[in-house]
């Protein structure tokens, strides 16, 4: 579902100076709690969205809890590091890279569609002939952003596991360009619309199209699952504070809350999660010389 | 239901749509300027032009949950940033009501707004953090344009494109903390903005424009090679054709009576029609518009929104220029969306009661308001056979007779005795009067109440006297969706003939009208197999029934307008589908109809019939798994 992918876009342009002028101004973190929620389509509705679930949060915490909305995943990340939020909403691979630079520590996974997981796939036109990775040798390829577990480094991994790319090496040798688009949808665009020959993102990226186009796309290969965006804490958040968070996060999961999740992504709900869960994305990062 | 397969958002759209809500294809946010300059252009063709709308587009933010500012204070940032004039050119033109003289200011203006931030990033280079952002931020600007140049200029439009994808590529990268920074291409940055750049210059910032009577932001250059160039039909940002949400129940005579659909070949024919763009003419027909658009399972459609053409949401002006500018009556008299259920109860038709005949005013809305062509003795007959099946929600607190049952509460026992007492200030009639329970409170007859009299621009005159039925699920009311709620319609008539209630007497007459108002179930209810696919999968496989009829009697055209509908809708509602593994078994019907439409075209009758069984047997096969 397009769910998962608000959460995962980098909405472009105008949206970026209003993100601005609410992550220049990080809120204290030393009474109550602070969550950093990464930015969706929309930051203006995001805005809103925070207050439904601060109010609901601050309600069953019983501390207060406010939210702002950061830049982009590593603000959210600078933010933990600095102590300017407790909590933040963060995609797998920020979050290994979070855990490993400023010893973040994952609480809660998102579920979509009854999994905590989702998979990275190759997408090429129908029209194209292409039918397999092998294929794509010489041609061209768009990823959504170099930092991007499953708009990069997934994609990367189908391609090493049939063997046509050294796993952890330079795809630039064996397709005939590279372009990192900006976005999940500005690669899927980018292969609806004919200008480059696939695009590697995430399994729901092609929602971002209009149905018109998603019907002209089709993929052709899937990587391993990836686990799901996470619910993540920076290193020392009181012990009782996180549990008591975690436990109201989890009462977003009964019948009579479920209204609220959309209003922080719209996941199907919440698991509790331990970094064992994420470590096979570490193992990627440090294949791909993100992670030492 | 309706389908959003051919809404006109090209460039973004994200489905925000929670499982078991009615299909929705929600536009991504445009930029203040972006906004502003696509809704200006829409406007302005539009006759006559309401200028005031105009101005608001761009001094007023793009809607509560629109990003930023004004338009107006952006373009202000960018004439102090860069020297320029773009916001006084256009509120000029503005002010002068010069259609030519805004159309350029404003596309110079969108023009120079994306290249002002394109040169911000690559001055920012060294900063890839803030230079992705400037570039993203010239890059949501483009999309202005962007659309037009695809459509008109697909050469230009992929150069332009790789050019984007070059400076995205090129920009660098901050990384996360200390990991993953990448230094920017200044060289292949700057290659890329020139490509770009140039293009803009050409075509959206010439010395010289090329007179236009229609006003789309097609590349100069192409306008100029070809002064007859065609654009699809568009709508402006914040249009909304999704179905209403929640999707009203539908409840067929037919149905209550348990006879299957599939028998009634006039009324399925008339099912598809009624669900079918292809009944109508452009602009109506590209943009996915039929009859169920505004009529959502024979009810309303509350969110329907043309910026322009709907003054509020759930209303529209059928009758000025945009659908058929023959049809153009020059006033500014949009009417609330009726809903049509119990339609064979309610003549006459149309607000004002214009038509006595459902078939004169069928084929109105289809020649004169939508633009469609002469219909056939047969798609006219569908049509009324199948609209006349539209039943109400059955009421759980009136008795046959329109009278209140045991089970309504005495507030509303109160209210219809007040609702039954003739009052001087109306004649000695009553509510009842015109609202005749045992008739299913109408009348059937036109009233000037004085409705058209208050507010701005509405058309003075009379009106039919609307049903009470159901009307818990039609706000707003009145035939200018003038007031919002039951209440305000009781103080609107209290205060109007002067009937001196008391606040109890109102609470009292409100709550019954609630009461006749309410209907039993009166939402599409959805669950993880009845999902909204399934329904609409339902429904299509209804319609192909009528193949049944049409292939034996070779009946070409009739059997072309079925699979024409049915195989777009199918291929674009498979967008819809939660069970995400079975997407390209939607498709692979899809291709099948298409491939029966061609043997149909083709006239090859043997191939016709094994085709459509090949499908059915598809179709059987693949049921489960469509949801």
């Amino acid at each position: 579902m397009a769910e998962i992918m608000l959460s995962r876009r980098t909405f472009a342009g105008c949206c970026a100076a209003l993100a601005l002028a609410a992550g220049a101004r990080p809120l204290a973190a030393q009474e109550g709690l602070t969550l950093a929620f990464i930015p969706q389509e929309n930051p203006e509705k995001l805005l809103g969205d925070v207050e439904v679930i601060t109010d609901y949060l601050t309600d069953e915490i019983g501390v207060p809890v406010k939210g702002y909305v950061t830049l982009d995943h590593a603000a959210a990340v600078e933010a933990l590091r600095s102590g300017a939020a407790d909590i933040s909403f963060s995609g797998a691979l920020p979050y290994v890279l979070a855990h490993d630079q400023v010893g973040a520590e994952v609480l809660l996974s998102e579920v979509y569609r009854g999994r905590p997981s989702y998979v990275a796939r190759i997408f090429v036109r129908k029209d194209s002939g292409i039918d397999d990775v092998a294929a794509l040798e010489g041609r061209t390829v768009a990823f959504a952003d170099p930092i991007s577990e499953s708009g990069y480094l997934y994609p990367l991994e189908i391609i090493a596991d049939a063997g046509l790319i050294e796993r952890g090496g330079d795809p630039q040798g064996f397709f005939g360009r590279v372009y990192f688009a900006g976005g999940y949808q500005q690669a899927i665009q980018a292969v609806a619309n004919g200008l480059v020959d696939a695009a590697g993102v995430s399994e729901f990226a092609d929602l971002l199209l209009s149905p018109e186009q998603q019907s002209e796309v089709k993929w052709i290969a899937e990587s391993e699952p990836i686990p799901a965006h996470a619910v993540i804490a920076r290193k020392g958040l009181d012990p009782d504070l996180k549990q008591r968070f975690v436990a109201a996060m989890l009462k977003l999961n009964e019948p009579q809350n479920r209204w609220l999740l959309q209003h922080v992504y719209a996941p199907d709900g919440y698991v509790e999660t331990k970094h064992d869960a994420y470590e096979p994305v570490a193992v990627v990062a440090r294949r791909y010389g993100l992670l030492g | 239901m309706r389908r959003m397969g051919r809404l006109l958002v090209v460039l973004a759209l994200v489905s925000l749509a929670p499982a078991g809500s009615a299909h929705i294809v929600t536009e991504a946010p445009w930029h203040p300027i972006a906004y502003a300059y696509r809704s200006a252009v829409f406007l302005i063709n539009l006759r006559p032009t309401d200028w005031t709308l105009v101005d608001r587009m761009f001094t007023t933010p793009a809607g509560p949950d629109a990003p930023g500012g004004a338009a107006r204070q952006y373009l202000l940032a960018l004439d102090a940033a860069t020297g320029t004039g773009h916001w006084p050119a256009i509120e000029q033109a503005i002010a002068a009501q010069d259609r030519d003289a805004l159309y350029v200011a404003a596309t110079r203006a969108v023009s120079q707004a994306i290249r002002y931030h394109l040169a911000e990033a690559a001055a920012h280079l060294g900063d890839p953090g803030t230079a992705t952002r400037t570039l993203e931020e010239a890059r949501a600007l483009y999309r202005s344009f962007a659309d037009f140049i695809q459509e008109a200029d697909p050469s230009g439009f992929r150069d332009v494109g790789l050019a984007w994808l070059d400076l995205a590529s090129s920009v660098g990268h901050a990384g996360v903390v200390t990991t993953g920074t990448r230094p920017a291409d200044e060289v292949a940055f700057a290659a890329a903005r020139g490509v770009i750049g140039s293009y803009l210059i050409a075509n959206y910032e010439p010395d010289a424009w090329t007179p236009r009577t229609t006003y789309a932001p097609v590349p100069a250059q192409r306008l100029a090679a070809n002064p007859q160039v065609e654009v699809k039909a568009w709508l402006p940002p914040g249009s909304d054709l999704n179905d209403q949400d929640p999707l009203p129940r539908l409840v067929l005579n037919f149905e209550e009576q348990g006879i299957d659909e599939r028998d009634l070949f006039l009324v399925a024919f008339g099912d598809m029609l009624f669900d079918s763009p292809e009944v109508f003419g452009e602009p109506a027909r590209s943009l996915g518009l039929a009859c169920s658009t505004c009529h959502n399972r024979s009810d309303i459609n509350q969110r329907f929104f043309i910026p322009g053409i709907s003054p509020q949401p759930g209303a529209v002006d059928v009758d000025g220029s945009f659908f058929n500018p023959r049809f153009n009556d020059h006033r500014d008299d949009a009417l609330d969306i009726p809903s049509l259920r119990g339609l064979r109860f309610t003549a006459p038709y149309g607000r004002d009661g214009r038509f006595a005949s459902l078939r004169d005013f069928t084929r109105n809305v289809v020649v004169n308001e939508f633009n469609g062509q002469e219909p056939s003795p047969l798609v006219l007959d569908a049509l009324v056979t199948y609209m006349l099946e539209f039943d109400f929600l059955p009421a759980p607190y009136l008795d046959f007779d329109g009278r209140l049952n045991d089970l309504a509460p005495p507030a509303a026992r109160r209210g219809e005795a007040l609702f039954q007492q003739p009052f001087p200030q109306m004649n000695n009639r009553s509510c009842a009067s015109c609202h005749v329970p045992d008739s299913h409170f109408t009348d059937n007859r036109v009233h000037n109440i004085g409705s058209g009299e208050g507010g701005d621009g509405s058309t003075s005159g009379a009106f039919d006297t609307p049903t009470l039925l159901n009307a818990n699920y039609t706000a707003p009311y009145f035939h200018d969706g003038s007031l919002e709620t039951l209440s305000d319609v009781v103080a609107w008539f209290d205060e109007r003939f002067a009937l001196g209630l008391s606040a109890d007497q109102r609470t009292d007459l409100t709550a019954y009208l609630e009461v006749v108002g309410t209907g039993e179930t009166p939402y599409q209810e959805f669950d993880d197999d009845n999902t909204p696919f399934r329904l609409m999968a339902d429904e299509l496989s209804v319609f192909l029934s009528t193949l049944d009829t049409l292939i034996p009697a070779r009946d070409q055209v009739a059997a072309d307008l079925v699979l024409r509908t049915v195989a777009a809708d199918l291929a674009a509602d498979a967008s819809m589908m939660t069970n995400r593994a079975a997407v390209a078994k939607a498709y692979e019907m899809a291709d099948r109809l298409w491939q029966l439409r061609d043997a149909i075209a083709g006239g090859k009758w043997d191939e016709v019939q094994s085709l459509w069984q090949g499908y059915q047997t598809l179709e059987q096969e693949y049921q489960a798994e469509l949801r």
